[in-house]
């Protein structure tokens, strides 16, 4: 329904394409083929099923849902009064970079398909036609989704600054998705060329992750823009200023609405128009060699240099109390740092747990001064870091090659117990300890030393904690051993909740501790016992 | 058999940076041969079907598909060809009558006679109760069959088959074989390159073995047989490329697994 519509406003852009000499009727069905198998994407788990079309709605509408929230985020600019260029700036910078991200995040695929190359391209068509059918499937997508993403605004924008304001927005809205497709592309004709195909799907691995985290933080650092920012400042042009793509969409309602025609409006409002025009010709011209480029992707000859074990083979000794618990150690380390779902998922909470801490000390900053902070106790929000450690231990069931686990069946294992306690060993020392030692010595640097013997209860406490969470979510027999579709099963949603509450008791023990004289050694032995005495309980050897 | 020439490389090169691919190769295919190309892995046997195929440009030489320069011809001739390629790409979303009616209409064929084409051909596998599944749930010889429906749907003069029995039973192996023969008889010429000696030994009516970027032999099984002195393709294939020690190779690797340094 949704890809008929589509299909029914592109027919209206037919003289477009047949002017650029591309074979309109070919690039339609390819299309239309592509936005079906679309309509079926994700739920693997029914793909025998062909009978229920009905329940195929695009999981991507869905998501749109999701955008329109984003949306909400421009709102609060549009009240700035009528500093159009700060103001459009501000907007169109934080659009480029939620439709830039979600660019690379969720339509890769589409650009990096390499089924194309040997289904399409081996057909007579010419692969100029194919190129356009591509681009215009992304371009279908980023339409959609800027529509979401601006919806909320435009209402909004129509009330306060009338109808010239948002023809005008929305003129440059279009111009800003041409630019970021090309941009997009032209980055990755430029990453495909010098690099391998293996580094550009890690590139774009991390730029996933930099979106969720992004976005959340992206939201605490704009509700608090408003208090630091002066929105009556005056600009005034700089040169460098035409090397930041969303002031020169900002510059054109300078222009127009505020009759600013001075030389530097008139450079950038300028540029808004010619910046995407010019990186769609540099598209058009370097699209053969990018699918050539593509190629790349289906073989890789790359050789991985061995990396040094030393460090491995250090925490393996050091940790590990037999061989079947350093084995699992090992497998899980690299697991953990190569499954780019498995980061995918889990890279960003460790982001949020890095930056939460912070945030609450700086809200106590606006209120009270550096000198007031490092007395305070407000170094107990260190236990914000813990936050994540459930869904992560949860996570470590979950593998997209899951499939590949018949390995521990088929195996002479002889302690089951070693292989959770290797793994989960690996994920405190590989993932969680980084994380902690880093917000020690921050914490160290504001807060003095004094606060060493706490930061040893958070780190005992991490260690219980992962434990707790690890009987509660899994309590499974083999890591890495399902399939990742399964994780929406709403129990352990709902655990994963409850540990959050866990990490909250915990603080409360704590907190209770440190107002006693000594409390706070006290507490570090009970816990260490503890901790010690159900680890070996829990992975007890037969 | 009648002389028309298909298919003709002349000096074709074709190098990944540093590293040669393929080097001067010289091949002529006449209408209503199967030629049998085979080859060690990285011999080259891919990328020869890529450049004909008009997947890579990059080549120096001069490659002629029915009589004329691909590199100048535009795509056109790429309707005379039918393709199989060697890991079974396909969109696997789609049901098996979508993909092929898409495919055909690829090919420019008509979208109703695409469709009542692949339905017949599908029957003909007994695969018509799958019609409407989507591919997905296809086992690995359903697949296979479902390229090789795509791959002649629109009638090819000139057929690319990069293992095509992969993952077939052996009963339909044997419709499969049958077919190709019937389609040489028609006049088709067919570029068979696959891995499993008996099979080309039994099906081609010429062998042409790649090493190392080059032409190592080329002729019928007979004139191989002759010139080598060897009994099967599969030994030829490996005296031609240099593997006579198999055996040396076998003990040592039987020696490393009985190795008794496994400890409880």
């Amino acid at each position: 329904m949704m890809s008929k519509f589509a299909l029914k406003t592109l027919d209206l852009l037919q003289p477009f394409f047949r002017i650029l000499r591309i074979d309109y009727a070919m690039m339609r069905k390819i299309l239309e083929t592509k936005l079906t198998m679309d309509e079926r994407r994700t739920p693997t788990i029914f793909a025998s099923d062909a009978s229920n079309k009905k329940k195929d709605s695009n999981q991507f509408v869905k998501s749109l849902l999701i955008y329109v929230l984003y949306g909400l985020i421009l709102v609060p600019f549009l009240f700035f009064g009528n500093n159009y260029i700060f103001q459009i700036s501000l907007i169109f910078g934080i659009s480029m970079f939620i439709l830039m991200t979600s660019m690379v995040s969720d339509f890769s695929a589409v650009l990096l398909d390499v089924r194309d190359k040997t289904i399409l391209h081996t057909k007579p068509i010419d692969s100029r036609t194919i190129s356009a059918a591509k681009i215009t499937h992304v371009a279908i997508y980023m339409s959609m989704l800027t529509g979401a993403f601006i919806s909320i605004p435009a209402v909004v924008m129509l009330r306060i600054h009338g109808i010239a304001y948002f023809m005008l927005f929305l003129v440059a809205i279009i111009l800003l998705i041409l630019f970021i497709m090309t941009i997009t592309a032209l980055l990755y004709i430029f990453i495909l060329r010098y690099f391998s195909g293996e580094k550009l799907k890690d590139i774009i691995n991390y730029v996933q992750i930099l979106l969720s985290v992004g976005i959340v933080i992206g939201y605490q650092i704009v509700a608090r823009a408003f208090e630091i920012v002066d929105f009556n400042y005056i600009y005034n042009f700089s040169w460098w200023n035409v090397f930041i793509p969303p002031m020169w969409f900002g510059a054109p309602f300078e222009l127009i609405l505020n009759r600013d025609t001075s030389l530097g409006m008139m450079i950038l409002s300028s540029l808004a128009v010619i910046g995407p025009i010019v990186s769609v010709m540099f598209y058009y011209k370097l699209m053969p060699a990018f699918e050539r480029n593509l190629q790349k992707l289906m073989g890789s000859t790359e050789k991985t240099k061995p990396k040094r074990w030393n460090m491995n083979a250090m925490w393996e000794h050091l940790f590990c109390r037999n061989k079947e618990e350093r084995q699992f150690f090992r497998f899980s380390s690299l697991i953990m740092a190569r499954e780019r779902e498995f980061k995918l998922k889990v890279y960003p909470t460790l982001g949020f747990s890095l930056v939460f801490p912070f945030i609450f000390q700086f809200n106590y900053l606006n209120l009270h001064t550096f000198e007031e902070l490092s007395h305070s106790n407000m170094y107990f929000t260190i236990y914000f870091c813990m936050m994540f450690i459930g869904l992560v231990v949860m996570m470590l069931q979950f593998s997209s090659k899951y499939k590949a686990a018949w390995v521990f069946q088929v195996t002479p294992i002889v302690h089951h117990s070693s292989i959770y306690s290797g793994t989960l060993k690996a994920f405190i020392i590989k993932l969680f300890l980084p994380l902690y030692l880093l917000l020690s010595i921050v914490f160290l640097f504001i807060f003095s030393i004094r606060i060493l013997p706490d930061l040893a209860i958070v780190l005992i406490t991490a260690i219980l904690h992962t434990l707790i969470s690890y009987k509660v979510l899994n309590n499974r027999k083999y890591p890495f051993s399902e399939v990742f579709e399964s994780t929406q099963q709403s129990g352990s949603t709902m655990k994963s909740f409850l540990l959050m509450f866990v990490v909250g008791l915990f603080f409360l023990v704590h907190l209770f501790f440190s107002k006693i004289i000594y409390g706070v050694y006290l507490y570090l032995v009970i816990l260490l016992v503890t901790t010690i005495i159900s680890w070996r309980i829990v992975f007890k050897m037969k | 058999m009648c002389q028309e020439k298909v298919l003709s490389l002349q000096n074709l090169s074709m190098s990944y940076g540093s590293k040669s691919v393929l080097n001067n190769i010289n091949l002529d295919v006449y209408a209503g041969q199967i030629i049998g190309y085979i080859g060690p892995n990285g011999a080259g046997k891919s990328t020869t079907l890529k450049i004909m195929l008009g997947l890579i440009e990059e080549y120096s030489g001069t490659v002629e598909l029915f009589g004329v320069d691909i590199a100048t011809s535009g795509y056109s001739y790429k309707r005379k060809i039918g393709y199989v390629p060697e890991n079974a790409e396909l969109y696997d979303n789609l049901t098996a009558n979508e993909y092929l009616t898409f495919i055909g209409e690829l090919y420019g064929m008509d979208k109703s006679k695409a469709a009542a084409k692949a339905k017949n051909l599908m029957q003909q596998f007994d695969m018509e109760d799958v019609l409407h599944t989507r591919i997905s749930s296809f086992s690995k010889g359903m697949r296979q069959k479902v390229l090789l429906i795509s791959s002649l749907l629109h009638n090819p003069d000139l057929i690319f088959l990069d293992e095509p029995l992969n993952g077939l039973d052996a009963n339909s192996v044997i419709i499969i074989k049958d077919i190709l023969e019937q389609l040489v008889a028609e006049g088709k010429t067919i570029f068979y390159s696959s891995h499993i000696m008996e099979v080309v030994e039994k099906i081609s009516n010429r062998i042409v073995l790649l090493k190392d970027g080059e032409i190592a032999a080329d002729g019928t099984f007979e004139q191989l047989r002759k010139q080598n002195k060897q009994g099967s393709l599969e030994s030829i294939f490996n005296q031609i490329t240099g593997f006579d020690e198999h055996k040396q190779t076998a003990e040592k690797f039987v020696q490393i697994v009985t190795d008794g340094d496994y400890d409880e």
